[in-house]
């Protein structure tokens, strides 16, 4: 994993002509901006945080993404419970 | 009795958590000839034929639907024989209930599996986070927990 992960940070760096040192900060907001999608998106389904909150914090977009997939998962585990 | 048409989806991301045998669990599985193509294209996970199922042809003329062959294929059998289809694309099972096809992914087969006794409650909470992490199904994981909590709480 960790040769994985070197390996690519010098591949992409050498793709895009910039330093491996700016591709990890990349790196670094990219994955906490990921990590703080994820909890907005635990607290709303949660009922932490209400929908417009939500929706303020992340977008519209990923919120409503989530809405179709709560529902899918929600009609998934009622119907496996109860096939 | 539960007779399911099958995706190339779900087939695909059971596979990927070696959990494909889990289909197996509703008693009677179609597979559309478009979907085996699409599997064909790729790889069709050795796994299949260790599960029964039928390869059927469909008529998705009519349809009208912007999905790409095998979920249309697989969606038009769902709708001439009442059956449940089983797919993972939102627009997919958007379009299976605005045709009132009763549609499900792999999560459900997962908790299917736990309610027929297939796998114990740890089991199926443990490969519904697996679905999420190690799999090519795009789902949040805070959705993902949710389903989990779900099934903890039945």
């Amino acid at each position: 994993m960790a040769t994985d992960l070197t390996e690519r940070v010098q591949e992409i760096a050498e793709a895009r002509g910039i330093p491996e040192s700016e591709i990890l900060e990349q790196a670094l907001e990219r994955g906490v901006e990921d990590l703080w999608v994820d909890l907005v998106l635990s607290r709303y389904i949660d009922d932490e945080i209400d929908r417009e909150t939500a929706i303020n914090l992340i977008g519209r977009d990923r919120v409503k993404r989530a809405d179709q997939e709560v529902q899918a998962i929600e009609d998934d585990v009622r119907w496996g419970l109860n096939a | 009795m539960i007779l399911a048409v099958a995706d190339a989806g779900p087939i695909i991301h059971l596979d990927e958590i070696d959990s494909l045998a889990l289909l197996s669990v509703v008693d009677e599985l179609l597979i559309p000839q478009t979907v085996y193509q699409e599997l064909e294209a790729g790889t069709v996970p050795p796994g299949l034929e260790t599960i029964e199922y039928e390869l059927v042809e469909s008529d998705a003329t009519d349809l009208g639907v912007e999905l790409d062959p095998g979920e249309t294929a697989a969606l038009a059998v769902a709708s001439e024989r009442a059956a449940v289809l089983l797919i993972d694309d939102l627009a997919a099972r958007d379009a299976a209930n605005d045709r009132d096809v009763e549609v499900h992914g792999s999560i459900g087969v997962l908790v299917l599996a736990f309610t027929r006794g297939e796998l114990d409650k740890s089991a199926a909470a443990e490969l519904m986070g697996a679905l999420q992490t190690e799999t090519s199904l795009f789902i949040t994981d805070a959705v993902v927990e949710h389903g989990i909590s779900l099934l903890d709480e039945s």
